[in-house]
């Protein structure tokens, strides 16, 4: 589970687009509950493959954490591999391999996602292996520290090695004055090293409790066997006792344009926009991206058609919006080709942007948004594992599993005057954080080290 | 089975009747294995002779449509790479379609289309499919191979060959391949840039004219389709594709070599060195012994942790990050292959185990348990691949085309049960030959190669070049012959002593390319220590070197660096245009190495020294006395790089020759210099080269 946490923040960060799914004609069908304890169940029926994906999202992510001990939703998806009173250490995915399945897990800024797909006749060992977590992981010194060194490795690897791996976390930190998205997933390492026994406790007994979870299991099963075996697993582990807090600070909007220039070890200079967007499932959240699906989906994308093709500034551009529970961010950025001035990369984006808020954009231009909308929609509803997930999003973020049936229905009545009302008024200079990560041999040598 | 199906919840049932509480020490046992049902297919043809395989699958309102060209295997010889032109070029452009536009329509309807030697791949929701079907149908009949398209692909092409010859994994690739099968088999043949160069638009044409025939082609249709609509659409789009006589060609199996050897490539400064042992296999698809086979390939180093290979040379011994073996059956010629990277230390102990392991597979009998636990993971794969309708797609194709029986892919689980630890015996000392292996290293000849030479039947390691050919070994230089010879030839060659030393100032303009970007520079030079250089993107200038007298600085996007005084004694040195007849100033000093090859052209070589070490490596032309390529390395944040220096097409100037196309390489970036012209003795200020 080393690997998980970059992958997520990076997809998050570039791929998604905060549709995560759906079928437009075909509609998913599915049934939901819950145990006493709490515990929000999800089925979705599909015996065309006899697979089934039996997946557990708690609502806990890095917003949730102290600020003095940052990066313990993180440290958790990894300590929670560790075993439990009835699973030895590093046995958690040895059963799972020795049946046939795969498993993996992973943290957001808001919430943690674990997951095996295992052959159906398999299913009770999937619950067996999920109740064991929520129920009695093993959260002891011996795995705590095992783990600390794990995710500084992958810390290394991850990110200080990666190309531009510091991207996020110096985007959201000048994005974000208040509120907890400030600091990255990952954390400190200083905090994980100051946190005890005592801490870590705490946290698995305050988050990773029935109350706080949704089990959304989709795939070959028996809807009534299941149930039963749900209700045996699941249904005697305690309903956690203190409530589960959740921040309530709200970022006060920016007055003016915030700019910053950072040196890296990374070749050629990228230049970052982040414009302060609404949160996901607001009614603009889906003109914003619409914007950004005009602005960079496909070759043929406003962006990359101006700014890599015919004025061959950027290797290549993007502008995506960051799906977030609370108010989000759009990150739009371009990576210069060699020896080009990112000022004039940087002119060239606004461009584009003044372009949108000033001429509306063409009635074809809009149905091309719409097919590509609707095109991803469906294809992201092919995996078991993928449809799981979804439904439990859905539920977790807008309290409605069956927005992935009706969600790009909101997408498809964006206007075009919708579009140039969004870009208007978010994606002006006030609202925005622009920066610069150029190359310092300086810097260089020092991440060498 | 449906019995089965009942008892087990109420088992549970029972239990938890009986003991009020579930006992979770107890791991629960895995309910009866589900029956895979893989989903059915249809066929039909067209009267042009393609044949159309209809996946339905209503999941999903989305449809996908791939075609396959099943021509044989093409020996393409001195233009090795044509095919793959071909196939990536068919989407830039039709007869009545440019480039832009094609990429407009795709993006219209939110499709992904993509093209390659043998066939191309769309796929869109289905409510879009004749749209889809429109683009996909003009590309496969009216493709019109621009030239703008080719020179760019070429220009690709050859940068991502120049930063294989530094990539150790590159080459170990060519060489296992070439190893395998022999340069004179498709599979074993290499593309180099001389194959590249030589491609042309008539052979991207004669290609797809003679190849890509609707007779010897698939249409597998997969998604939300009936066959109503599916018959329909392929006489509709691809009813109008001719059918023609499509050649066909054999091959002579490739033969196992008559004992051990090791081929290896020598790559300057590796620290790792990429191991793979490899032979091929007689073995088609759907073989009888094919799921045997794998079964041996995944106990021996397949997809799992616990493979035989990654548990000795990763776990025991610590060797490497990752030790895997792969066996494939192919119609024409399959492959087995094991394979890491390892230390260079540790080259020689880790082809101890790798012959271990091997070896013992044909002699030892697997565990019980073992054979069980690929199996198990196995069958999970297998269920889990059935989930994508793309996976029964290839099942039906492969059923098709290689006449299997129609049950071949529903019987696969029955069949993967049946594989009994003896059979796996059977199927290792069948197929695996652990006293005829090319045992193929990619790595630091000083440091590892001597000590292979024992794994060896004739007692010598054999040497061999990027291709795969046969390493040429430096020839003795003439007696007496030094590199001052050389550097006097050449000078020579360029114009004589006499000439050069007349040359007082330069001024050259010419232009700089880095991947999309042209950026145009101009050059001035004067006596033995003045020198400006300004590199422009379009008016502005954003580089400029300016060296006068003892100081010199570099600008970049306005910020003024000093130069080092390592950096000026280099700058100094590439001034004086006769350095090579006293290098001792420069603290430099230069040997010849001997004759040796160049593109196939005979090349003196020299190495030049500082401190004892060597700096640079550069070739001479042995007819014109020109200096051809040379090899650098330098240090760099990211550890050691080498660059390498092509040079072609000298110009002449007032009796003096001047390199014109200068192609750099440095890691995966090409930097093309060409140089426009070049003034000579003009008439120029001091003051042009004042630092501010």
């Amino acid at each position: 589970m080393q690997q998980i946490l970059s992958k997520s923040v990076l997809l998050v960060a570039f791929a998604c687009i905060g549709l995560t799914s759906l079928a437009q004609q075909r509609s998913i069908e599915f049934e939901e509950y819950d145990l006493k304890n709490g515990l929000h169940v999800i089925l979705h029926e599909d015996h065309s493959t006899p697979i089934v994906a039996v997946t557990v999202m708690y609502h806990v992510g890095s917003k949730n954490e102290n600020p003095e001990r940052t990066g313990m939703a993180h440290f958790f998806e990894h300590l929670l591999f560790e075993g439990s009173e009835n699973i030895g250490r590093g046995e958690f995915s040895r059963y799972v391999e020795n049946a046939g399945g795969v498993l993996n897990a992973n943290t957001t800024n808001d919430r943690t996602f674990y997951y095996e797909v295992l052959p159906s006749n398999q299913l009770e060992l999937g619950l067996w292996l999920e109740s064991e977590r929520m129920l009695h992981a093993k959260v002891e010194n011996e795995g705590i520290e095992t783990q600390r060194e794990v995710v500084k490795e992958e810390k290394r690897q991850r990110m200080d090695n990666q190309p531009y791996g510091n991207l996020l976390s110096e985007t959201m930190s000048r994005v974000y004055n208040q509120h907890p998205y400030r600091w990255p997933v990952i954390g400190s390492m200083d905090h994980l090293n100051a946190a005890n026994e005592a801490d870590f406790i705490d946290f698995y007994k305050t988050f990773y409790v029935p109350n706080n979870a949704v089990l959304s299991i989709s795939g070959d099963f028996d809807p009534k066997e299941i149930k039963k075996m749900i209700a045996q697993y699941f249904s005697g582990i305690p309903k956690g006792t203190p409530e589960v807090p959740r921040p309530t600070i709200v970022e006060p909007s920016k007055s003016q344009e915030v700019r910053d220039t950072i040196l890296g070890k990374d070749q050629l200079p990228l230049v970052v926009q982040a414009y302060s967007i609404p949160a996901q499932g607001e009614p603009d959240f889906y003109a914003v991206d619409m914007l950004n699906q005009l602005l960079s989906g496909g070759e043929s994308s406003r962006l990359n058609r101006a700014v890599v093709d015919e004025k061959q500034l950027a290797l290549f551009c993007g502008a995506f919006s960051f799906p977030l529970e609370d108010p989000g961010v759009t990150l739009a950025f371009s990576m210069a080709n060699m020896g080009v001035d990112p000022m004039q990369v940087e002119e060239a984006m606004n461009m584009e942007i003044e372009k949108v808020k000033n001429t509306l954009i063409t009635e074809e231009e809009l149905q091309k948004l719409k097919n590509q909308i609707e095109s991803n929609f469906v294809s992201g509803n092919a995996s078991v594992a993928g449809v799981a997930e979804s439904l439990a999003n859905y539920h977790m973020y807008l309290g409605d599993a069956n927005l992935i049936n009706t969600e790009v229905e909101r997408y498809l009545k964006v206007t075009r005057e919708d579009i140039m009302a969004a870009a208007k008024k978010y994606y002006g200079s006030e609202n925005r954080v622009t920066l610069y990560f150029l190359f310092d041999e300086e810097a260089a040598n020092e991440s060498q080290n | 089975m449906k019995m089965l199906k009942y008892i087990a919840p109420i088992m549970i049932l029972f239990l938890a009747a009986c003991s009020g509480k579930l006992d979770r020490s107890i791991v629960p046992t895995p309910a009866a294995a589900p029956s895979i049902n893989i989903g059915d297919y249809e066929t039909f043809q067209l009267d042009n002779g393609l044949k159309v395989i209809v996946v339905q699958n209503q999941k999903l309102p989305r449809v996908s449509y791939q075609l396959t060209v099943d021509r044989d295997p093409l020996f393409e010889g001195e233009k090795a790479g044509y095919v793959s032109m071909a196939g990536s070029l068919m989407k830039t452009g039709t007869t009545t379609k440019s480039k832009s536009q094609i990429d407009e329509s795709i993006d219209f309807i939110g499709a992904n289309v993509s093209t390659y030697s043998n066939g191309m791949y769309g796929a869109a929701l289905s409510k879009h499919s004749d749209k889809l079907l429109e683009v996909m149908s003009d590309i496969l009949l009216n493709p019109t191979f621009p030239d703008d398209e080719i020179e760019k692909l070429r220009k690709q092409t050859l940068s991502g060959l120049a930063s294989a010859k530094s990539s150790a994994n590159d080459i170990s690739g060519n060489l296992v391949q070439a190893m395998a099968f022999g340069t004179d088999h498709p599979y074993g043949e290499r593309q180099t840039e001389k194959t590249t160069e030589a491609i042309t638009r008539d052979d991207l044409m004669n290609y797809y004219k003679t190849f890509i025939r609707p007779n010897v082609s698939y249409l597998v249709i997969v998604g939300d389709i009936d066959m109503e609509t599916a018959k329909s659409q392929a006489n509709k789009y691809f009813g109008a594709w001719e059918k023609a006589e499509v050649p066909t060609f054999a091959y002579e199996k490739p033969s196992l070599p008559t004992g051990n050897r090791v081929c290896f490539v020598p790559l300057k400064g590796a620290v790792q060195s990429v191991i793979e042992v490899t032979h091929p296999v007689d073995i088609t698809p759907g073989h009888p012994d094919a799921i045997a086979a794998s079964v041996m390939n995944n106990i021996l180093g397949g997809g799992v942790f616990g493979g035989r290979l990654m548990q000795n040379l990763r776990e025991d011994k610590a060797f490497t990050y990752g030790a895997r073996a792969s066996f494939s059956t192919d119609e024409v010629a399959g492959r087995f292959g094991a394979s890491a990277s390892v230390r260079n230390e540790v080259t020689d102990s880790s082809v101890v185990e790798f012959l271990y392991e091997i070896d013992r597979m044909t002699r030892e009998t697997v565990q019980d348990t073992s054979l069980q636990f690929i199996k198990n993971y196995m069958n999970g794969s297998f269920a889990r691949s059935l989930e994508s309708p793309q996976t029964i797609a290839r099942f039906a194709l492969n059923i098709e085309r290689y006449n299997l029986p129609k049950d071949y892919y529903s019987k696969y689980l029955t069949k993967l049960e049946a594989v009994s630890t003896d059979d796996v015996l059977r199927v290792s000392k069948k197929y695996l030959k652990p006293e005829n292996l090319n045992i193929t290293v990619v790595g630091n000849r000083e440091e590892v190669a001597e000590k292979l030479a024992q794994f060896t039947a004739s007692g010598e390691v054999e040497f061999f070049d990027m291709y795969g050919n046969v390493y040429s070994e430096l020839q003795a230089a003439p007696e007496g012959m030094t590199a001052l010879d050389v550097f006097n030839k050449y000078y020579e060659a360029i114009g004589g002593v006499e000439a050069i030393g007349k040359v007082n100032s330069t001024i050259e303009t010419g232009t700089m390319s880095v991947g999309p970007m042209t950026l145009e520079y101009e050059k001035k030079t004067k006596g033995d220590d003045k020198m400006l250089m300004s590199v422009k993107m379009g008016p502005q200038v954003f580089m400029k070197q300016i060296i006068d007298g003892p100081r010199g600085i570099s600008e970049q996007m306005g910020t003024q660096v000093a130069m080092t005084d390592d950096e000026l004694t280099e700058a100094r040195m590439q001034l004086d245009m006769l350095s090579m007849l006293h290098l001792e100033n420069y603290g430099m000093s230069a040997e010849l190495k001997g004759i040796g090859q160049h593109n196939e052209q005979p090349v003196y070589v020299v190495d030049m020294m500082q401190d004892g070490k060597v700096v640079s490596t550069n070739y001479y032309d042995l007819a014109s006395g020109l200096q051809v390529y040379s090899e650098s390395t330098q240090e760099t944040p990211q550890g050691d790089m080498t660059i390498t220096t092509s040079i072609k097409n000298y110009i002449e100037t007032q009796g003096v020759k001047f390199p014109s196309e200068i192609s750099q390489v440095v890691g995966p970036q090409t930097i093309d210099v060409k140089l426009n012209e070049v003034q000579v003795n003009r008439r120029m200020s001091n003051g042009d080269f004042k630092i501010d």
